[in-house]
């Protein structure tokens, strides 16, 4: 018992016994841990684009984002290059519109493509075309598909006019407007297999 | 001393804060996300389901790996704001007025050349709002005027992908084959560069045959090199002589190396959103110079 009593006794200078000095958790580390806190909020506030779901860096704030919407009326020639791309068009024609030879014609250049009125390759973009065609002088033989069935008459018009007016192809012709889609669409209901070049060349151009 | 209880309560409030942070929002912010429509006023949705077997295809992409090599996330470090003159109209005196007026950097336009050669751009690196007055200015004088906002960043430079990767283009994954290592470039939007699936075929079975250099294993045991026989598979793989097995066989790719190689095909981003909006480029508008 006295020696537990002796054991608490305050300790002197020269015991084992730390002694508080200076406080256990340094002031510095304080300081640099709230300096560490303040950073980090810092940079929450700067890149959490207050938690918005659908802000992404660089990005900083929804009004900003919202900001940079541009509407207005869409350019048919970019839904056109949209369409084109699907992969559609782009399958057989190639994204420079060359075609490959004896099987898909050019794009560029050609002389149906370019046609003052388009009543002819509507019908050929609506319901594909089959058989030999001759383009810009050379023969290609293959199928076409059919597209009427997976695009809507405001995207075939588009498409058309990507493909008419495209100037790195150096054609240029009248936009096709997707009224006068929907007008041969009607037309050409009985007609439900691919064109031929031949069928085609019988129509009256502005049909 | 006995600090059992204090050590659990920190780790518990660490952790389960973390938890909240990390797991919980995000789930409640983006974990019901539907496709949508773009910006384009089309009824385009986005994004689409994969096809039947390019779904199959990312669980090839999986099994064999390609997530160690290849990222599917493009970075997005900034937007540029352009603003083109896409057509003059008759009266470019009176064009050039109203780009003074619209203050947005125009002193004064006194050479008639300025305005040929369009599409022009006559704002490059603009900030929003001077784009939307120097739109408004062109077209109250009857031009034709089009703000283009490019997103910008070095993937984006490396035509890795037309904008930053968002939530909504992974919707459809499961899993998400993020990737963290570029040991091959990043593969989000390989589709829309490289949207021949004969051409994916090949890279598989002969990579540095496509790619000069590149440091891609071959693939080869996802195709089968077997005898042509008197009637050759319609799905053979037309190889260069370099690779072509022994006179008589063909190279015909297991359903894996189809399935893959749609998948490759049908990752596609370049669908612009909400999220990173972005003008599409349009050879029929765009001037081929690239914003700076």
């Amino acid at each position: 018992m006295s020696q537990s009593i002796k054991r608490s006794a305050p300790a002197s200078p020269s015991s084992s016994q730390p002694l508080l000095k200076e406080p256990a958790f340094p002031i510095w580390l304080i300081v640099f841990l709230t300096l560490l806190l303040y950073a980090g909020a810092v940079y929450f506030d700067g890149h959490g684009s207050g938690f918005h779901p659908q802000v992404y860096a660089p990005y900083s704030s929804y009004t900003q984002l919202a900001d940079l919407q541009i509407t207005g009326p869409p350019n048919p020639l970019e839904i056109g290059f949209r369409v084109y791309h699907k992969p559609s068009c782009v399958s057989c024609h190639q994204a420079s519109g060359a075609g490959s030879p004896g099987q898909f014609p050019p794009l560029v250049g050609s002389e149906w493509v370019q046609e003052p009125e388009p009543g002819r390759i509507i019908r050929a973009v609506l319901n594909g075309l089959q058989g030999p065609i001759s383009v810009k002088n050379q023969q290609y033989n293959n199928a076409m598909v059919a597209w009427g069935g997976v695009f809507s008459d405001e995207e075939i018009a588009a498409v058309i006019t990507y493909i008419r007016q495209n100037k790195d192809w150096g054609n240029n012709a009248p936009a096709v407007t997707a009224d006068r889609v929907k007008a041969v669409r009607e037309k050409i209901k009985g007609h439900p297999g691919p064109f031929t070049a031949d069928e085609l060349l019988k129509i009256p151009a502005a049909d | 001393m006995n600090y059992g209880p204090l050590v659990f309560l920190t780790a518990f409030v660490a952790l389960s804060a973390s938890w909240f942070g990390f797991v919980l929002t995000p789930q409640i912010q983006i974990g019901r996300l539907t496709e949508s429509t773009n910006t384009l006023n089309t009824a385009e949705l986005y994004p689409k389901a994969r096809p039947g077997q390019a779904a199959q295809g990312l669980q090839v992409y999986r099994a064999n790996g390609c997530a160690a090599c290849h990222t599917q996330q493009t970075v997005q470090e900034g937007t540029s704001i352009d603003v083109y003159l896409l057509e003059v109209g008759t009266n470019a005196a009176a064009v050039s007025t109203a780009l003074v007026k619209a203050n947005v950097g125009f002193t004064r336009i006194d050479d008639p050349g300025f305005f040929l050669n369009l599409p022009k751009n006559i704002l490059p690196g603009t900030t929003i709002e001077a784009a939307k007055r120097a739109f408004k200015g062109a077209q109250s004088a009857g031009a034709k005027a089009q703000i283009r906002i490019n997103p910008q960043g070095p993937d984006i430079a490396r035509h890795w992908g037309v904008r930053g990767s968002v939530a909504a283009d992974y919707l459809f994954d499961q899993p998400v084959m993020l990737g963290s290592q570029r040991v091959g470039p990043d593969l989000s939007n390989v589709g829309a560069r490289l949207p021949d699936v004969n051409w994916h075929l090949l890279h598989l079975y002969a990579p540095q045959q496509v790619v000069k250099g590149s440091l891609m294993p071959p693939h080869r045991f996802l195709f089968n090199v077997a005898k042509a026989g008197q009637h050759p598979s319609p799905d053979a793989l037309q190889v260069p002589p370099e690779v072509a097995p022994a006179p008589g066989y063909e190279v015909v790719p297991k359903p894996e190396a189809v399935a893959l190689a749609a998948y490759l095909v049908s990752l596609n981003s370049s669908t612009p959103v909400f999220e990173t909006p972005m003008t599409l480029a349009s050879s029929a508008t765009s001037t081929n110079s690239p914003a700076k």
